[in-house]
């Protein structure tokens, strides 16, 4: 906590150094080391957790506990990245996850591409009002539909299947998602579909073979979205899943650390674990990162005009 | 938004010069097209919407039909329930904390990373990074590091000569070591202000320079004024994510020590799913959801209400 404000103090020296034009050597080297020197603590707060974690994935269970403790094992126990995930059956979480999580992309992107297509380029009565419906529906809190909807999959016997978690998606469950599609179909020159109109094809071709093509940076953007919202959902399987064998990761893991009758988890099992968890997401940031930047960006610049 | 408009007039112009035939079957595939998010929004927005507001005016224990019963719900919330009033402190100890260190800090590290210099992509990266990361994985790895005897916070700060905490422990430290968990995600938050950042013009900077304007100044008198609209957009979306915190508090201390940590989306998951053995209380949790609902309401419209007060719009026309 102490050392959180001076990181915030120190960014705006240097940030709005530039303007200064005097070309005096002695204040530029200050500055260039000042924004060096608070790059590396900033690298540090992000990285360190990160790197601590795989040194207790590689202590054994007992060197955990050591007083005082030791920041790198002593011995190196890489049978935990066996053993853990055995113990808390990473293989049928991850199973569970990944189905999940891709029928919920695949509906979540394709429902709102549609929406988003019908809503930017087709004329039709009450286009704006649903328009301003889905956006307005975007403030409202989902805890608000958790009870309700709970009452409602209980009667209807979804409960404890993963019904839940999927179906939503393939009914436009994101707004957010409507919204980025129509700002990204507003953007394409109309002149395209009347020329595909004048060679004969009906909406259903336009939008697979005409738009899907030129969208594709919005739906790749909106895939990740999708990916790290169903990858990272906690609450909704907590509540809609009672089977440990139905949890996904997120429910999985967490269970395994909240300690049962007094019984300390198992950390060393655990943080091994949790670097397999953390593969996945970390695996499609760097392949795809320029679209985390670009979907976020978009949302702040349509937003801003 | 004026752009939205300007595509409807032409389309409508467009639609009298001749292209109107298709208008019957443009309706009929238009509406193919939104079926799926118009069935959506009927299940799970305007049915859970009404039909948790009627829960909120009755006893409902999931089991039997709920039994309305007024405004009791709210009566008990407001004057007997003792673990109310303590959550909306804890709800609003963890708004008033959060918000603010969220905003500063993201616009901060995002002013630090839009500068010319080798290697600024890679602080970007990593400063991002723990927000791709599955929140549960983080939370549960903060848990430990905040573990008093062993974990690293203290184990660095010992090494230091400063002093420890018990943090998650301690009933005092339980909320800012929570929000020191959120904040860790800070990222998110920078990454909207660096693309508001990169969309101030440059010209009005070099125009500044040129009147000999300090870097106090500038701050001041260009870049917080041309971001202001993306200000209020984060303001809105930290809010309103901050009231609904759940993870945090539920796997970091799971609402204790006391009821320090005990905010109103816990309060709300602990009454109506309770462990095994307890009954669940649906129409109870239904009246707190309402109350956190007005209260997300309330930010919206106030930071709306009082927007145009502080931030800049374009009026020119272009």
């Amino acid at each position: 906590m102490t050392t959180l404000p001076t990181e915030a103090a120190a960014p705006v020296v240097p940030a709005t150094e530039p303007p200064a034009p005097r070309p005096q050597k002695k204040p530029r080297l200050v500055g260039t080391t000042a924004w060096y020197v608070t790059a590396l603590f900033i690298c540090a707060v992000m990285v360190v957790p990160l790197l601590w974690m795989i040194t207790i994935g590689l202590k054994s269970r007992t060197a955990v506990f050591d007083i005082p403790p030791k920041l790198l094992p002593t011995e190196w126990t890489w049978s935990n990245f066996v053993n853990g995930p055995e113990a808390i059956h990473f293989p049928r979480l991850l199973l569970n996850s990944t189905i999940i999580t891709a029928l919920s992309v695949v509906g979540g992107v394709m429902t709102a591409m549609m929406a988003g297509y019908a809503l930017a380029r087709l004329r039709f009565p009450g286009r704006k009002v649903w328009f301003y419906l889905f956006v307005g529906s975007m403030l409202l809190p989902g805890v608000v539909g958790l009870i309700p909807l709970f009452q409602l999959y209980k009667s209807i016997g979804w409960y404890d299947t993963w019904l839940p978690l999927i179906v939503p998606a393939f009914l436009g469950g994101n707004p957010l998602f409507i919204f980025l599609a129509r700002q990204y179909f507003l953007a394409i020159p109309y002149s395209i579909d009347e020329a595909a109109k004048i060679d004969g094809a009906g909406h259903f071709r336009i939008f697979t073979q005409v738009m899907l093509p030129l969208t594709r940076p919005a739906w790749i953007t909106m895939s990740i979205l999708a990916f790290q919202a169903s990858w990272n959902d906690f609450l909704n399987p907590l509540v809609y899943l009672y089977s440990s064998e139905k949890w996904p990761l997120s429910v999985g893991m967490a269970s395994f650390i909240s300690a049962f009758a007094g019984q300390t988890p198992d950390w060393s099992y655990y943080m091994a674990t949790n670097l397999l968890y953390m593969l996945p997401p970390l695996i499609v940031f760097f392949a795809a990162q320029r679209y985390f930047i670009q979907g976020l960006g978009a949302l702040g610049s349509t937003n801003q005009k | 938004m004026s752009t939205v408009s300007r595509g409807g007039l032409r389309r409508t112009r467009r639609n009298r010069g001749g292209m109107s035939r298709n208008a019957g079957s443009d309706v009929k595939a238009a509406y193919l097209f939104i079926a799926p998010a118009i069935i959506g929004f009927t299940v799970f927005v305007v049915y859970p919407l009404i039909r948790s507001f009627y829960l909120s005016l009755t006893k409902y224990n999931g089991l039997t039909d709920p039994v309305f019963v007024g405004l009791s719900n709210f009566r008990r919330l407001f004057t007997v329930d003792p673990a109310f009033w303590p959550s909306l402190r804890a709800t609003a100890y963890l708004v008033l904390l959060y918000v603010p260190l969220s905003l500063i800090l993201g616009l901060a590290l995002a002013m630090f990373c839009n500068q010319r210099f080798a290697g600024v992509r890679l602080v970007r990266t990593l400063a991002y990074l723990p927000v791709v990361l599955p929140a549960i994985a983080t939370i549960t790895l903060w848990k430990f590091i905040m573990n008093p005897q062993v974990g690293l916070l203290n184990t660095i700060l010992e090494r230091l000569h400063l002093p420890t905490s018990l943090w998650l422990q301690s009933p005092a430290m339980s909320m800012p070591s929570v929000v020191l968990v959120m904040l860790w995600g800070v990222g998110g938050t920078m990454i909207i202000f660096l693309a508001a950042l990169q969309a101030v013009p440059n010209e009005l900077y070099e125009a500044a320079r040129v009147d000999g304007a300090g870097a106090w100044s500038v701050f001041v008198r260009i870049t917080l004024p041309m971001i202001s609209p993306i200000m209020l957009l984060q303001v809105i979306l930290q809010t309103t994510a901050a009231l609904q915190t759940f993870n945090q508090p539920k796997i970091l201390t799971n609402g204790g020590p006391g009821f320090s940590t005990n905010v109103l989306m816990l309060s709300i998951y602990n009454n109506g799913f309770p462990n095994l053995g307890r009954i669940p209380q649906l129409g109870y949790a239904s009246a707190q959801v309402w109350v956190l609902f007005i209260l997300i309401i309330a930010v919206i419209a106030l930071t709306a209400k009082f927007t145009s007060l502080w931030t800049y719009s374009d009026n020119t026309p272009d």
